[in-house]
């Protein structure tokens, strides 16, 4: 019996054994190349961000010279990056404002999207697909259109829109006037973004107790009030999440403000400036300075998304 | 009975709820579809009409003008246009082969075998998903450089370069993804197949894989799509129009001396429709896949 029984142990051991050989080949085309482009750069770009790295020096990166805190000195000191209060935001105040900003704003765009689609109505799913369109379109496309829409000559659709209606006098340059710029980048990010909170709260909306709302309605609540008291608690936990999500998402954001502002005009967050510096100025270790000050803020909001969000979703 | 007429039709429908209803809609329909119709109309419109003093809102005609400037070698400004989609599809086919079929491996391996540290690696994988990728390009470009320069091959416009960073985009999505659905796939099905005598291959390949086509083909559009937009990656990797992806090549145009919008257009119409079409093609498949994660946006 006992023998019987260790050599079935026995077995089960090296099917286990087996099992995690097969499951570590599967997984190793995926992991190496994971570790080469992800896990090393990202670890190596720490490095660089203490050593002068340059075009000068590219071909013998590892031999480049240590410089310790410079670079980041460099970055603090930057006219783009430092806070002046009445001139500049600079690049981590703007990026912090740009990301709040958009991701409140997103959320209350997604929602009332979400709201709309949730009650029925003929043409609803038709409707719901050009609702997603702006996220799934290519940005480059959308923000050169924007680009067009927004252009600053009379010709321009806006311009010549608003003008019709007496709203402005004369035709205006929209990305590229201070705070204006900003603002409106804040907008397209909504404008672009909001599709993805509203399938995220679409489908927790449909998965609300039906019965909650009839017996407020028994109690005679109105709309507004079986919208605060039912649908918001409801929808709380979602609504962090996406908020979370999003917020990382747009802090990380390069391609929009590149290509609508350039990062001009009030609006250079921190992806931008890591940009400039890095391929602009060819001066990688300031480049890569900032890119670990990006870090620094993103992993702030990285542990409250694990605190919060998933913590929240275990319970 | 009273007769009513159409205005009175749509009073006696009309109420509070349903006129904010429906304007609302209109609102959000309005401020979506504009911006697509202006793309693709502009693209249509003559050099005329694009530098009037006042914008064109229905063109006259469709005009081929800017779509010749990109597509016909005679014109006086020909940008080779093509070249520039045919690079495009060299970037985005092999990336969106390699992705699916490693995502596919490691997802299995994830969704289905024991084995140690399953967890710590997925969480890692998903930690990516956060990463920024300016943060990635300046090591990337610099260790790139190095390797290139021991194995003597050129980081700059080499597409083959631009296919490897991509799979650091696209990996993470496709992985994540395809274990959610190979989790949703009975445990008993593939335990039948094994006990009947196939191998763990064979059970991916005959039970597995051909159960798991509609996330297949998902994922598959979603990599494809990712590495058919990517801008960042491309405009440091590639110097020379002729090896220009079309983001690149849009930016390029849009940046010239002398604007031509309409030309900016018609590149973007060309570049959006495909994606929009293929998108609302599959739309059953792919809604899903959004709320995942499928497009980082």
């Amino acid at each position: 019996m006992t023998v019987l029984r260790s050599t079935l142990q026995r077995r089960y051991k090296s099917m286990q054994a087996q099992e995690s050989r097969l499951a570590w080949a599967l997984i190793a085309p995926t992991a190496i190349i994971v570790f080469s482009i992800v896990i090393f750069p990202a670890i190596f770009s720490i490095w660089v961000s203490f050593h002068d790295v340059g075009l000068h020096n590219l071909n013998d990166v590892f031999h480049a010279p240590f410089v310790g805190w410079e670079n980041y000195q460099k970055v603090f000191s930057d006219f783009a990056f430092k806070f002046q209060p009445g001139q500049s935001w600079g690049a981590a105040v703007t990026s912090i404002v740009y990301s709040f900003a958009g991701t409140i704003l997103t959320l209350v765009v997604g929602l009332i999207a979400a709201l709309l689609l949730n009650r029925p109505f003929k043409g609803r799913g038709l409707t719901r697909a050009i609702f997603l369109f702006p996220y799934v379109a290519p940005v480059v496309s959308i923000a050169f259109v924007w680009r067009w829409i927004l252009d600053p000559r009379p010709s321009g659709v806006m311009n010549n829109i608003l003008m019709n209606l007496g709203v402005i006098d004369l035709p205006m340059a929209y990305l590229s006037q201070r705070g204006l710029a900003l603002i409106l980048v804040i907008i397209f990010e909504a404008w672009r973004y909001f599709p993805f909170a509203m399938l995220m709260i679409l489908a927790r909306l449909q998965a609300v107790d039906s019965t909650l709302y009839e017996a407020a309605e028994v109690d005679g609540a109105n709309t507004w009030q079986k919208f605060w008291n039912i649908t918001i608690p409801e929808l709380r936990y979602v609504l962090g999440a996406i908020f979370l999500l999003r917020l990382m998402w747009t802090f990380n954001k390069f391609d929009d403000i590149f290509l609508l502002t350039g990062g001009g005009f009030g609006t250079k967050v921190l992806p931008v400036l890591t940009y400039e510096f890095s391929f602009r100025l060819f001066d990688f270790g300031r480049g890569a300075a900032t890119a670990m000050i990006l870090l620094a803020i993103l992993v702030v909001f990285i542990a409250f998304y694990i605190g919060i969000v998933m913590r929240n979703a275990e319970e | 009975m009273e007769k009513k007429n159409f205005i009175g039709h749509l009073a006696s429908w009309l109420n509070w709820q349903r006129f904010t209803f429906s304007l609302t809609l209109i609102f959000f329909l309005t401020g979506i579809l504009f911006p697509f119709y202006w793309m693709v109309s502009s693209s249509f419109k003559s050099k005329a009409e694009i530098g009037g003093r006042e914008p064109v809102y229905i063109p006259s005609e469709l005009r081929l003008d800017a779509y010749k400037e990109l597509f016909d070698p005679n014109n006086e400004s020909f940008q080779n246009f093509g070249q520039n989609i045919l690079n495009t599809f060299q970037v985005a086919v092999p990336t969106t082969i390699i992705a699916v079929i490693l995502a596919v491996l490691g997802a299995y391996a994830i969704a289905r075998l024991r084995f140690k540290g399953k967890e710590a690696l997925l969480n890692s994988i998903l930690m990516i998903y956060l990463f920024p990728g300016v943060l990635l390009i300046i090591p990337l470009f610099a260790m790139l450089a190095q390797v290139a320069d021991k194995l003597g091959f050129n980081v700059q416009d080499n597409l083959a370069v631009l296919i490897f960073t991509y799979l650091a985009q696209t990996l993470p999505v496709a992985l994540y993804m395809l274990t959610n659905y190979f989790r949703t796939i009975p445990d008993e099905i593939e335990q039948a197949g094994l006990i009947d005598g196939c191998s763990r291959f064979e059970v991916i390949w005959r039970i597995t894989l051909p159960l798991a086509i509609p996330a297949l083909v998902s994922v598959g559009i979603y990599t494809f799509m990712i590495a058919w937009n990517e801008f960042l990656y491309a405009l440091v990797f590639l110097n020379s129009p002729d090896m220009f992806t079309m983001p690149i090549k849009i930016n390029t145009i849009f940046n010239d001396p002398t604007p031509r919008p309409h030309v900016v257009m018609a590149a973007s119409t060309i570049m959006t429709i495909p994606i929009v079409t293929l998108f609302l093609a599959m739309e059953r498949f792919l809604t899903e896949g959004l709320t995942a994660g499928g497009v980082k946006g």
